[in-house]
This record gives structure tokens, C-alpha cells and sequence, in this order.
């Protein structure tokens, strides 16, 4: 297999993914940990300061005079939610140094470790603080960031939905924080956060391209931020994938929210009640059938036999075992739409689709783990899943695992699908 | 077959042209799993107005109908759906339309042949009837809609038609609501007998294939067609001049959204130097780690580097630089400034060395994915471009030859202004 793992520190571990499919190498780090609403804010602040400067490359043009002189590799960070945890995520790609120019003597294999190293463990600081400057700066970005949810309607009606569905739950905050919060965050208390979470977050570090091995294992042991970073609890982040027990809901809940908008948005939040250990492969095989795919029911019945969408999908969050049902429709056709749908949840209790249908999703999540594979960045987001799951079930595992699934698997699983949240977004 | 070598990104480009006058490329990938595929005509939004080659007479046809046209051959007289059938055959089937081409393509990690069989039956076949045609004013209706919502798009097309008076870029690729009401099967059959003559379109394809079996493949589904003559395509004398400075319009967005257009004359040779040149130009004025951007960003009027692109085909050309402020004006302002102040002192060549090599980088980066290759040579060739020249071109290019680019394109007289702010201000 051409991945492998090496535990630097208890609670850091290093992935490498060899491969020579790709003409540059790409590493990323993570860094999770329990979203709560006290630190979902301080922990999308601190990549936006990191980025700013390090102890070696005081600026951001420093930095991105250092990233143009490495044939242009690219450093880039963000935030993320899975399922209860929150990610902090950096990556940066460059060339590989088989397709530097000729003439040129740079080892960017090397730098491209440094630079992404020095910018998460190394931030400029002074007198235990970070640059008050790069704070209040990047305080007022946030403020940007968080303020602009609203800009992509189809996200911002599906964070919506997610938001009512698990209202002061973990998994309902927004994953870029709250405005409110900013006003407490300062230069001093910022920087003690980061020391703490640097201290006792879990960590990923993950290298794939066309790598001698040793020499890299040896780069990221003997750098020198790595070998200042102490053990830490490995299990401090949350995984209740198999365990979580679903809330029975007396009545569904219908939220409706009006914006100058031309086209309404439909998002229907759905519960699986139903926990066994490798269900998700029935899961996403039921998502496949349902609404993800261009044969799916939704895409067939929504969009194709009644013309009322243009989107219709529907798509599995595996960490908490929900699907969300989207469609950009007309808004007077918001009844015909619900009606439609709910008919396709239906047909999905009582059986109502092939074993052809089941055949073509299978192929449909076959070729989709195989592209994962031929694509540097969704293969390292694949490892990063499964490292976060707890367990490893690698790709020749998990196709197995899909061929396994019955239809009887499936309709088992819609018997225990219920809708949880209506939300539309209109303009009425 | 005529193969073109690439030593700098280790890659081969096989050609081929057929006698009925369709143009092949293959470039072969060992060892990768996944296979693309795109099957082109070289015709878009803005070929709405052209003389069917034998005819002497002027066609026009409603704004929106390349699109529509798009959707349509998926459609088979069996009643199935290509699309659907591609799914089953678990490969992953899409379409897109542009202003100056549209293309059918497939990806795959298995069942490449039999899914070939499919797109190019489908391709090769149109099947309107006035039912299924009808049936795609409500899906394509929505999709308009959705667009309409999008602010990106709004402030795009506001550029484009403060640039362009004449030129059908200034239109919808998908037309209007209105406009495609007109559209019949009459129309839709005159449009594909017209453009999709194997004279007219392209074949692209990346993966691990011996170009030899694949062609004798591919000519195993054609139909046989023949070469028909030149299609004249009507486009009127577009003016040098813009048509508007400024257009500023009220949407649900948190902070106003700009593009900066700058307008150019369409070039006929050295065309992919230029373009170069002009990415250099952009990065180093407005790049991340420009002066300007540094500027900018501590004055709070830009969060992030805008996106920069020179955008061209045979019929138009401009630069658009897309981004979001609190103050559009003010960084309109303070590019256009910077563009006097670039020409005045001239350039620097520490910055156009280091821009330079970044270039580099991202140009060898495009051959990362398949899909990506499969686009760059298609949008590519209907300009006329090989995608390896980028490379070629890159070392011929000078810091005399690119400053003359810049006193030649980056006129303040030909920059317009779009943007798109929140209905609070």
C-alpha cells in the first residue's frame, strides 16, 4: 500500500501518501478538536493570524515572496465541521522537485515542510502575545467572513437547516464562529489559546507525492518545531458516529426565512435512527438512489418528469447520520416540490427501485472512490476521514464493503429515515 | 499522427486530423486510472447569427439556443436520457456551454468503451420532438433563475456589457426567459446540422490509452458525414471604445462585489505571448505580494487578492479583475494609479523574475488532473493554441516585451467598473 503512518508524538501522527501521479507534492496539516461555542470563534481566528507572519518571515508578502520564488506553491487555510469537531486546516503545494527547471538548485521538497511548519508553530510573537496589529486586522476579516453567510443561498439556506435541526448542539454552530464573539478576543488571550491547543490538540500532518520516504520521515522528525511539540491525549476529539441516538420528534419542524431573491431554496433535513456498525455503506448507497446521483429519484421525478428544478440532490453526513434534501425551485412550487419529495421517501420505504438501481449506485460510489485516488487533495481529505473515524478501512475495504450491500440493507434503512427539518428560503 | 513533446512537464500531445475534417488529441497518461474525454463543437453563446455554409442568405437564431441545444442531445428517440445511461455505466457524464464553444464529456475509471459508444451515438444524433423540447423551458427556466440570484454572475455580465456594445458575449450564455420561449425543434435541427459537422468540433483525450488503438476506436462511431464548407459567422465591427465607466446595482450581498474590465483589440499572432506577458502584468500589480495588495489589505479595502484573468477568443478580448471591498471605487482608483505609476518607473525586475517563475509553477500544476488537461486543450485549440506554447513562450518572454504590453493594454480609457453592492447601502 502506498500509505503508511508514523506516530511522531502521542496525538501527532505523520501520513504519507506515496504516489507519482502528480507533478507536485501536496501537505496538509489538521489540527481538531471539540466544536463548542465558547472557542468555535478563537479557533477560526487563529489561522487567519498564522498566515500573517512567522518568527522568520515577519509578513504576509514575505511569505508570498517566499511561496512565488518556490515556483509558485500556494498556502492556503481554513476551517472546517465534522460531525462534533472542528478543524483547523493548512496546506500548501508546490512543484515537485522533479519539475523544478534545470537550472534551477532549489530543493522546494524541502522548503515546502519548512514554510508550512514554521507558519503554524512558529507565529510571530512578542512578550507572549501575537502582533496586536495582525489581530485587529484579521478580527475585522472575520467579522467579514462570518457576515457573508448570507451571499451563497443555497449554503446559507442549508446552514440554515442545520442550524434549526440541532438548535444549541454542537453540530448546529456555525463553523466560522459568532461576530459577538470577536470583541473578547484580544492580542494577549489569543496567543495563550494557541499555545494550549498547539499543547493538546490531535494533529495530522499529511504528505503525498513522489517521495523518498526516509527522507522525509527524517525533514518533519528533525525540524525543529516538530521536536518541540509535547505528547498530548490522543482521544480528545469526538466520534459518536455509531453511537448517537436520534431524538424522536413529535411533529416535523417547518422553518420559513424571506430575502430579496428570485429562485427559492428547499432544504429538508433528514434523521437516520438507525446505528449499526458499518451501516454507512447502505447509508450512502441509499443517498446515491435517493438524490445524489443524475439517475437518482430526486434528479429524475424533481427536476426531469415535473421541470421544477434545476438542482434537486441530496447528500450524506456520514458523522451524524443525516441526509439534506436541496432544490433551487419556483417559489409557488414549493407544495408540488413537497409533495414530489416526500412521494420519493415513500417509494424508498416501500422498496420501489431496481436492483439495476442498486447496481448503478454502486458503480456510481466505486468510481467515485477510485477518482478519490487519482486526486491529490480528496485522497488526503479520504485519510483524514478515516484517521477521524478511528478506524482505517482503506479503499479496496470500502469497495468491498459497498459491493456487500443488499437492497433489502437499504430498505431497512428507510424505514428508519425521518424528516426532521422543512426550511425554505423565500422571498414571500 | 503528428507528436508533440513537452520536456519541461513530461508529456506528449498526439495529433490527429481525420478526412472528414475532425481534429483529435490524445495525451496519454500511464498509470492513471481515470480516463476524460471531451467531444467539442466550436460553437457558442455568440454564434447566433451566421450563413449556413451552401446558403447565401443570414440566419438568426434566438439568444440562449447553443445551451439549449446542449441539453437537448441527451434526449433519445427511445425515450431515455444519455445522461442516465452514461450514470449506469458508472462514469461521470456532464455538458457545458461557453460563449464560443460546447463540449460532451465523460469521466471514467472503467467501462471507457462501451460509455464512448454513448456519447458519441448521442452527439451524432440529435432527437427533437416539440414534446421534449417544450419540456426544457421550465428546467432551463430555473437554471436562468438560479443565475440571476448568483451575485458573481450579475456583476460579470455588467462588466462584460460595459465593455461590449456589439459582441453577443453581452448576452446570457443561457439567453433570457423570453428568448427561449422561441425556441422550436425547427430551429434546434438547423443549429446542429450547421455546427455539429465533424469539421467544426474536436476531440480531447487524457488517460492512459495507446493512441494508435484509439483512434481505429473512435472511427469505429462516426458517422459518416461530409466535410461541409466554411460557416460564416456574422459578427458585427465591435467599437474600441466601452459602451459604460460604471454600473452599480442592489443584491443580498454582505460587502459589494466588483469587476474591474479592462478592454482590449482581438489579436490574430503572438497572441499566447501576450497573454503571459499579461499574467505577469496582473500578478505583479495586484498579485499578493504586490506593494499594491499590501496596501490595500492594511487599509481594509481588500481582504483578499482579487482574481485576475485575461479572458479572449477569436472575437473579443479583455482583462476582468473580480473581487470584493467595502469601497470598489477606491481600488479602481488605486489600480488605475498604479498602472500610470508601473509605466512611469518601469518595471522591476527583481518582481517580474520572481512572478515569472510562480507562473511557471501553476502552468505545470494544470497537468496535475485529467480533467483539467482535457479543458486547457479544448478551450485552447478553438483559439488556434496548442496549450505547450504557454511554456515555450514563457522563456522568450522579456521585461522590455512585456512592458510594452502594458503601455499597449492597461488603458484607463478602456477600464470599466461593475459592481454589485448589499440593499442596506
Amino acid at each position: 500500500m502506498n500509505y503508511k503512518t508514523k506516530t511522531i508524538k502521542e496525538g501527532v501522527k505523520l501520513h504519507l501518501i506515496n504516489t507519482n501521479k502528480f507533478k507536485t507534492n501536496l501537505m496538509g496539516v489538521f489540527i481538531t478538536i471539540p466544536i463548542q461555542k465558547d472557542t468555535v470563534t478563537l479557533n477560526t481566528t487563529i489561522p487567519a493570524v498564522l498566515k500573517r507572519g512567522t518568527n522568520n518571515l515577519k509578513t504576509q508578502e514575505e511569505i508570498a515572496k517566499k511561496l512565488e520564488e518556490m515556483y509558485g506553491a500556494v498556502l492556503d487555510c481554513g476551517i472546517e465541521k465534522s460531525g462534533d469537531n472542528q478543524i483547523i486546516k493548512f496546506y500548501i503545494e508546490a512543484l515537485n522537485n522533479k519539475f523544478i527547471p534545470k537550472n534551477s538548485n532549489k530543493n522546494v521538497n524541502q522548503e515546502t515542510i519548512d514554510l508550512l511548519l514554521d507558519v503554524i508553530f512558529n507565529p510571530l510573537n512578542e512578550d507572549g502575545k501575537f502582533k496586536k496589529e495582525y489581530v485587529d486586522a484579521e478580527k475585522k476579516n472575520i467579522k467579514l467572513l462570518i457576515n457573508s453567510k448570507i451571499d451563497n443561498k443555497d449554503a446559507y439556506a442549508y446552514n440554515r437547516c442545520v442550524e434549526e435541526m440541532y438548535k444549541n448542539k454542537p453540530y448546529g454552530l456555525y463553523k466560522y464562529g459568532y461576530v459577538e464573539d470577536l470583541d473578547n478576543i484580544n492580542e494577549k488571550n489569543l496567543y495563550e489559546f494557541y499555545l494550549k491547543l498547539i499543547d493538546t490538540a490531535k494533529i495530522d500532518i499529511i504528505i503525498s507525492g513522489d517521495l523518498d520516504e526516509n527522507e522525509i520521515i527524517k525533514n518533519v522528525l528533525q525540524n525543529k518545531n516538530i521536536e518541540k511539540l509535547n505528547d498530548r491525549n490522543n482521544t480528545n476529539i469526538i466520534n459518536n458516529e455509531e453511537t448517537e441516538i436520534k431524538e424522536h420528534i413529535e411533529k416535523i419542524k417547518t422553518v420559513s426565512e424571506t430575502m430579496d431573491i428570485t429562485q427559492g431554496k428547499l432544504v429538508i433535513g433528514l434523521d437516520i435512527d438507525y446505528n449499526k456498525p458499518n451501516s454507512r455503506f447502505a447509508m450512502c448507497l441509499y443517498n446515491v438512489i435517493l438524490g445524489e446521483s443524475a439517475t437518482s429519484k430526486l434528479f429524475q421525478n424533481v427536476r426531469e418528469k415535473a421541470s421544477l428544478a434545476y438542482t434537486a440532490r441530496s447528500n450524506y453526513v456520514r458523522q451524524k447520520n443525516n441526509i439534506y434534501i436541496r432544490c433551487g425551485i419556483e417559489i409557488k412550487n414549493y407544495d408540488a416540490a413537497l409533495k414530489i419529495i416526500k412521494e420519493q421517501l415513500e417509494d424508498m420505504k416501500k422498496g420501489i427501485f431496481s436492483e439495476e438501481d442498486l447496481k448503478n449506485a454502486k458503480k456510481y460510489m466505486v468510481s467515485g472512490l477510485e477518482s478519490v485516488q487519482e486526486e491529490q487533495d480528496s485522497e488526503i481529505t479520504y485519510y483524514i476521514g478515516q484517521e477521524l473515524s478511528g478506524k482505517l478501512i482503506n479503499f479496496e475495504e470500502y469497495i468491498e464493503n459497498i459491493n456487500k450491500v443488499t437492497k433489502e440493507d437499504i430498505k431497512q434503512i428507510a424505514e428508519n429515515i425521518k424528516i426532521n427539518t422543512i426550511y425554505f428560503l423565500t422571498n414571500e | 499522427m503528428q507528436i508533440i513533446k513537452n520536456e519541461n512537464v513530461k508529456e506528449e500531445l498526439y495529433l490527429e486530423k481525420l478526412e472528414n475534417g475532425l481534429n483529435i488529441m490524445i495525451i496519454p497518461k500511464k498509470g492513471i486510472k481515470k480516463k476524460y474525454v471531451m467531444f467539442a463543437t466550436n460553437y457558442g453563446s455568440v454564434d447566433n447569427k451566421f450563413i449556413i455554409p451552401g446558403e447565401d442568405k443570414v440566419t438568426e437564431v434566438p439568444d440562449g439556443i447553443a445551451h439549449y441545444l446542449e441539453h437537448k442531445l441527451f434526449e433519445q428517440p427511445n425515450g431515455t436520457n444519455s445522461l442516465d445511461t452514461l450514470t449506469a455505466l458508472g462514469v461521470n457524464a456532464n455538458a457545458y456551454t461557453t460563449t464560443n464553444y460546447t463540449t460532451f464529456l465523460f469521466e471514467s475509471t472503467d467501462n471507457f468503451y462501451p460509455a464512448l459508444t454513448e456519447l458519441m451515438d448521442y452527439v451524432q444524433h440529435p432527437y427533437f420532438t416539440d414534446e421534449n423540447v417544450e419540456k426544457e423551458k421550465g428546467i432551463i427556466g430555473q437554471e436562468i433563475q438560479m443565475y440571476d440570484d448568483y451575485p458573481e454572475w450579475v456583476v460579470y455580465m455588467n462588466a462584460i456589457k460595459n465593455m461590449y456594445e456589439k459582441n453577443p458575449v453581452n448576452i446570457d450564455i443561457a439567453g433570457t426567459i423570453e428568448s427561449i420561449a422561441k425556441i422550436d425543434k425547427e430551429v434546434l435541427y438547423k443549429c446542429y446540422n450547421t455546427f455539429y459537422n465533424p469539421s467544426n468540433m474536436a476531440m480531447c483525450f487524457v488517460g492512459d490509452f495507446n493512441p494508435e488503438d484509439l483512434i481505429i476506436e473512435i472511427k469505429q462511431r462516426l458517422v459518416e458525414k461530409t466535410k461541409q464548407g466554411e460557416i460564416k459567422r456574422i459578427t458585427e465591427q465591435e467599437k474600441d471604445e466601452i459602451v459604460k465607466k460604471k454600473t452599480e446595482v442592489a443584491m443580498e450581498v454582505s460587502m459589494p462585489i466588483f469587476v474591474i474590465g479592462i478592454k482590449d483589440k482581438v489579436e490574430s499572432k503572438d497572441i499566447v505571448k501576450k497573454h503571459v506577458a499579461i499574467e505577469i502584468l496582473l500578478n505583479m500589480l495586484i498579485g499578493k505580494s504586490s506593494e499594491l495588495y499590501k496596501e490595500l489589505y492594511d487599509s481594509e479595502l481588500l481582504i483578499a487578492e482579487p482574481y485576475t484573468e485575461y479572458e479572449f477568443t477569436k472575437t473579443y478580448a479583455h482583462i476582468a479583475i473580480t473581487g470584493q471591498s467595502k469601497n470598489p471605487d477606491k481600488v479602481f482608483e488605486k489600480i488605475m494609479n498604479k498602472i500610470e505609476k508601473i509605466k512611469q518607473n518601469g518595471i522591476d525586475l527583481e518582481q517580474f523574475n520572481r512572478v515569472k517563475n510562480m507562473l511557471y509553477g501553476s502552468y505545470i500544476k494544470e497537468f496535475n488532473s485529467v480533467s483539467d488537461i482535457a479543458r486547457m486543450f479544448i478551450t485552447d485549440y478553438f483559439k488556434d493554441i496548442n496549450s505547450f506554447d504557454y511554456i515555450k513562450e514563457y522563456e522568450t518572454i522579456t521585461p522590455e516585451y512585456t512592458f510594452k504590453i502594458l503601455q499597449e493594454v492597461f488603458d484607463y480609457k478602456k477600464a470599466v467598473i461593475s459592481v454589485v453592492k448589499g440593499k442596506n447601502e
